[in-house]
């Protein structure tokens, strides 16, 4: 049986809703044991009533935007009809599923958001082995530790006021661009994409394994691990920017081509499934990248407990 | 002779005599065989009998007689066949022409009349086979006679036996004449047929109508199969159907004032002649309805032949995507529907709105680009309301006029069926309408405002779900080329808007939620547009959406967070043009700070309308949180852009409302602890003091939260306020970055002023599990650098060990003797729940069965034992000293922690 990792949806506030792909890939019955909602995605009885068709074994943690409790359709004791009641939404909450105890937090307590270290605190305060958390509408999967960090993203890509993940221009940038290059750009980020995701996908179960053997602690290693998640994108496409200043003719607002991800600030709308057999989990991570669904996927094995 | 009384001695009779009639027959005895066959005819003259018994003794007489007829004929030319030739065969033709004429006279004499008239007509149609008979006279004579019987049902029977015996014998010849004769005899026989089938309605006691209506429903298929007649026999020769057959019908039926017979023969003539007989006479059948029963449903009629011109218009697309479409068809339905409007103001809200309908899919159908059409017919529907003095006088109708406006063609009820690519084309489709019908026709919104605000409801939700749903396969469906398209848009969605101003309930966030969809499907859709393709007009329309919302009161609790993050959509497309456009820098800058004010605007909207004494608590305090981190947002937002001074703005709103309205002790840690995470992003405020202003603000509020644990838990968070870290996003690097912002002295301060709040927390298993926590802080900043730096050294964690270590152990004697207690009452088997503390200081029990879940939102468990309790900073401890041990390989700097 399968835990779903989701959050951040921000239906309706800032999305309209999961792309369609997303929602049928998760509407096999029977397949998903629990869900867990990582902050942010109350505000929609509508999806509420799809994540609960999911699995009504939902554990939903409180997000920044989340009031403290959200309304749930149940199927009514006394009478015949549903009815709805309220649950509270805690800051986080543990599940056990087979041999691992996961962590579950929407990351709005963590001070410095996000932060590796604070986030094995966490881990180590609430004694889980997989720790799950969002706010940072941007996929990452990572070994620190002994311990599993998995943030599913956003499962819309909703909008986000931390710093953009693909990196702003600052001011020195080239004022002017050719018009092709837009194009161009787009289509090695494409490829950059497709190429990226695997061997990101090697990488990181290979940084799985070898965080195993030899323990780390360093900032370098953490880093090294999150960084990866988010800058590869970047870096290669500012590496490949020509700085070109000798344009004369006016650029309007339409000839620009502006990426949604630069908008939103956020990274393609994702979410994690969750895989334990014995001592071993396999996150299977989903992207929806150019109206495709693209999945990646991570192992991560618990040390066995004498080793501790 | 007398009949049977009942049907099963009915049938058996039948049976017998007819079996004795075929031996008389077998040996020759015709008169004799008559005389068997008039006595099963006499079982047909049993006035008793229900149509469906009558029917089914109909169906062995006839066999009966089929019997007879054979012989009859058989007779005449066995006589032929042995003489070989041609002479003898006219001779043989004319004996049996004579004595198939003997006979006709001889059947005459047959004591009932019905039985007298079966064998009539028996004999009669088997004279016809014989060449050379005077056909038209026997078929004049039968067709008089058969008038002899006139009780509606037995009538009925018997010309239903003339028309089912003559069907090949007509009048032979392709000549007009043969034609015209034959068609006048079948209409006389139907004439006859309807006008005792209309009398059977008034046979028998008043109270019996109902039984009599369902007789006449069982017994109609007997008059409807002489128009099955009249159609085989004109085949496709329209001249005729229109001057002879149609007109004679129609007369039939107008005449009649019979409500079951108009609407059955008007559905038979619509069934069984072709589509272009219709079309050829559309004029004649429409005009004719106006003549028909008061109480006979013209919508119905109508309907039917709507119904049938949409199979034939999409049959002829079918085949031949060029065929060419009578343009006047929707002209000649709509002239009729005002001229029945008109005459007939006895018709109700129902009746005129259900041709309306009918109307539109015609409409759709054959014209489908042709919105003119919909705008009239919507048109109609409104006045016709209007004149009823609105919806709420009939409120069946209302269902009816939901779907006028919502379902634009009819086989909504299908949608089951479809696949997943019927589905979104279809969508496509009707998401097209309702934006056509939206932006061109003035009636649409004239006929919403009539109905009732449940009802506008409906149909708006809608219309928005339709539109959310196709933007999801094809985005910027909705092309808004104008301020005046976009205006309509928004009247529509005012109903939805308002709603909200009254309902809390979910059914009322539904609808909100929709409007929510609804703003972001239009910020969607607006960049696509000529007319909204820079930032500035867009934020044009988006104000022009604010101002609608906010009439949905306190609704916008759910709406105007839509509309904000539309507004920092553009914030971010204004700062990428504010890079790359050259020479308008200063022209974006501007516009993005215009912009964040409107922000500000809605968001201080939210807070006067939702926070305010009149709302109820829970609401207001949700609300109050949402304003907060609205703000919150926005400034981290404003702080990327390096628009510091709004950035600090944001801020600062943000702890008015903190100082003013957040008053729960919880929402205040949390509050605090999402402000120092927002803070400790920024890089902009480092100016006027800013940064510092903020952090020593959020510090001090954190120490004077009401609770200690909360006090200590906040001012820890604070200390990373003086503790920047890397934002990978802009190139910051840990180790490489030189300028991170970065004061170990206040971390140190914090760290300190936390810690006393530990030590003088009343409840020791809390204060220790605080003070674990604070080491665990201290080691943070102890990976993050060297003493000199962070101010949390070596010695410092040696004296927190050794602080935890002691107070652990007086807890631990408590645990003890607790221990040994429950060891005395023999309870120290069972396997006692494990604990761990959460961020916010709950208690979380460690779920032990699979699959499960926990969490707590209490501080204080009841039920948890003091063993249980000290458990938890007891095993965090252990786990951080753990962690320090593993760390020893790594950091030689920590082999100078002492355990």
């Amino acid at each position: 049986m399968l835990v779903l990792a989701i959050g951040d949806a921000y239906i309706p506030s800032r999305a309209i809703d999961i792309p369609a792909k997303f929602k049928k890939l998760l509407s096999i019955p029977d397949k998903i044991s629990h869900v867990a909602v990582l902050g942010n995605s109350a505000d929609s009885p509508e999806f509420l009533r799809f994540l609960n068709n999911v699995s009504s074994n939902i554990t939903m943690v409180r997000g920044d935007f989340d009031t403290q409790s959200y309304r749930i359709e149940v199927p009514g004791q006394t009478t015949g009809s549903n009815e709805f009641i309220d649950k509270n939404i805690p800051l986080t909450a543990i599940i056990k599923e087979g041999e691992f105890k996961i962590g579950c937090c929407s990351g709005s307590t963590i001070v410095p958001k996000s932060d590796p270290l604070s986030l094995l605190s966490l881990a180590r305060q609430l004694d889980v082995d997989i720790m799950l958390w969002g706010g940072t509408h941007n996929v990452e999967a990572y070994t620190l530790e002994e311990k599993f960090f998995v943030n599913p993203g956003s499962c819309t890509g909703a909008f986000s006021t931390d710093w953009p993940i693909m990196g702003r221009q600052t001011k020195n940038d080239t004022e002017t661009e050719e018009l092709g290059k837009d194009v161009k750009d787009m289509k090695l980020e494409e490829k950059n994409n497709s190429e990226e995701k695997t061997k990101d996908a090697a990488k990181e179960t290979g940084e799985a394994e070898k965080s195993k053997e030899e323990d780390t602690k360093d900032d370098e290693n953490v880093k090294e691990d999150t960084k990866k998640e988010e800058n590869t994108k970047e870096s290669k496409e500012d590496s490949k920017k020509p700085e070109e200043e000798t344009e004369t003719k006016t650029i309007e607002e339409a000839d620009i081509d502006i990426s949604e991800l630069e908008i939103s600030g956020s990274n393609v709308p994702s979410f994690c499934l969750l895989d334990t057999q014995g001592s071993t989990c396999t996150l299977y991570i989903y992207m929806f990248i150019d109206g495709e669904v693209k999945v990646d996927k991570v192992t991560y094995t618990k040390p066995s407990e004498d080793e501790q | 002779m007398s009949y049977s009384d009942s049907l099963d001695l009915a049938i058996s009779n039948v049976k017998q005599q007819t079996t004795l009639m075929q031996r008389c027959l077998q040996h020759g005895r015709l008169m004799d065989a008559l005389k068997h066959s008039s006595a099963l005819l006499t079982e047909l003259r049993n006035p008793h009998l229900l149509p469906k018994q009558y029917y089914e003794l109909y169906i062995l007489v006839f066999d009966a007689l089929s019997a007879l007829s054979a012989y009859l004929v058989d007779s005449g030319n066995v006589s032929g066949d042995n003489n070989g030739s041609d002479a003898s065969a006219s001779a043989s033709a004319a004996a049996a022409a004579t004595h198939l004429a003997d006979l006709y006279e001889l059947v005459q004499y047959a004591g009932n009349v019905v039985p007298r008239l079966y064998l009539m007509i028996t004999v009669g149609t088997s004279y016809l086979r014989v060449p050379g008979a005077p056909r038209e006279e026997i078929l004049k004579d039968m067709l008089e006679m058969c008038r002899g019987v006139q009780n509606p049902m037995r009538g009925l029977f018997l010309r239903y036996y003339l028309s089912q015996r003559t069907k090949q014998l007509l009048v032979e010849g392709d000549t007009p004449e043969a034609l015209e004769f034959n068609c006048q005899f079948l209409i006389a026989n139907f004439i006859e047929m309807n006008k005792m089938w209309v009398r059977l309605q008034h046979q028998g006691p008043l109270r019996e109508r109902e039984q009599r209506a369902k007789e006449r429903r069982e017994l109609q298929i007997l008059v409807g199969a002489q128009i099955v007649r009249l159609s085989q026999l004109v085949d496709n020769n329209v001249e005729i159907y229109a001057a002879e057959i149609l007109p004679v019908v129609l007369a039939q039926v107008v005449q009649c004032r019979d409500v079951l017979c108009q609407e059955y023969l008007y559905d038979v003539v619509c069934q069984v002649f072709p589509d272009e007989f219709h079309l050829r006479t559309l004029d004649t059948l429409l005009q004719t309805t106006l003549q028909l029963n008061a109480q006979t449903s013209v919508a119905r009629i109508v309907l039917t032949l709507v119904d049938r011109l949409n199979g034939y218009v999409q049959r002829l697309r079918d085949n031949d995507s060029d065929a060419h479409i009578p343009a006047t068809v929707f002209d000649t339905f709509w002239e009729h529907l005002t001229k029945l409007n008109e005459e007939r103001p006895d018709l109700g809200l129902m009746e005129i709105t259900g041709i309306v309908r009918g109307l539109m899919t015609l409409s759709l159908t054959w014209y489908p680009d042709n919105l003119q059409n919909i705008d009239k017919l919507l048109g109609l529907a409104a006045q016709k309301c209007n004149d009823e003095g609105g919806a709420e006088r009939d409120p069946e109708s209302v269902p009816r006029l939901v779907e006028l406006l919502a379902a634009p063609d009819a086989s909504e009820g299908e949608v089951d069926a479809r696949n997943d690519a019927q589905q979104i084309s279809h969508n496509l489709a009707s998401a097209t309408y309702y934006y056509g019908v939206i932006t061109q026709c003035p009636s649409f919104i004239e006929l919403l405002v009539l109905l009732d605000a449940g009802a506008q409801v409906k149909v708006v939700a809608r219309i928005i779900e339709c539109f959310v749903s196709v933007q999801a396969e094809k985005p910027a469906t909705l092309q808004i080329e104008s301020k005046d398209q976009l205006e309509r848009l928004l009247r529509v969605v005012e109903p939805l808007v308002k709603s909200g101003a009254k309902q809390d309930t979910v059914t009322g966030q539904l609808a909100q939620e929709q409007l929510a969809k609804f703003c972001h499907l239009i910020a969607a859709c607006l960049p696509a547009s000529r007319e909204y393709s820079t930032v500035e007009k867009r934020m044009e329309a988006l104000l022009m959406l604010k101002n609608v919302y906010h009439r949905g009161g306190r609704g916008i609790r759910h709406t105007y967070p839509a509309i904000i993050t539309c507004m920092w959509r553009e914030i971010r497309r204004c700062a990428v043009y504010e890079v790359r456009i050259r020479g308008k820098r200063d022209y974006y800058r501007n516009l993005n700070k215009q912009t964040f004010k409107y922000v500000a605007r809605c968001i201080s909207d939210l807070f006067n309308v939702c926070c305010g004494a009149s709302s109820d608590g829970s609401s207001s305090a949700a609300a109050t949180d949402l304003v907060y981190k609205l703000n919150l947002a926005s400034a981290a937002l404003a702080d990327e852009l390096s628009l510091e001074e709004i950035a600090y703005n944001f801020f600062s709103e943000a702890f008015a409302v903190f100082e003013d309205s957040l008053s729960d002790a919880r929402s205040q840690w949390q509050a605090l602890v999402s402000m120092a995470q927002t803070l400790q992003k920024t890089r902009s405020l480092h100016v006027e003091n800013y940064y510092s202003n903020l952090a020593v603000r959020t510090t001090l509020h954190g120490s004077k939260l009401l609770r200690k644990q909360d006090q200590c838990r906040a001012v820890y968070a604070c200390s990373h306020l003086w503790w920047a870290t890397e934002i990978a996003a802009i190139g910051e690097e840990e180790g490489r970055t030189e300028t991170f912002f970065r004061e170990g002295k206040r971390v140190l301060e914090c760290l300190q002023r936390s810690l006393r709040a530990a030590d003088s927390l009343m409840d020791n298993v809390e204060s220790c599990e605080l003070m674990v926590e604070i080491l665990n802080v201290c080691l943070y900043y102890f990976i993050h650098g060297e003493e000199q730096t962070t101010h949390v050294g070596v010695g410092y964690i040696n004296g927190l060990i050794e602080l935890v270590k002691t107070n652990l152990r007086s807890l631990q004697m408590e645990q003890e003797q607790e221990q040994e207690q429950a060891n005395a009452n023999g309870n120290g088997a069972t396997v006692a729940p494990r604990y761990v503390m959460a961020l916010d200081g709950t208690y979380v029990q460690v779920p032990e069965s699979n699959n499960a879940s926990s969490a707590a939102t209490q501080t204080k468990l009841k039920d948890i034992s003091i063993n249980e309790m000290v458990r938890v900073p007891v095993e965090h401890f252990q786990r951080t000293c753990t962690y320090i041990e593993n760390q020893r390989d790594i950091d030689a700097r920590f082999q100078t922690v002492v355990l």
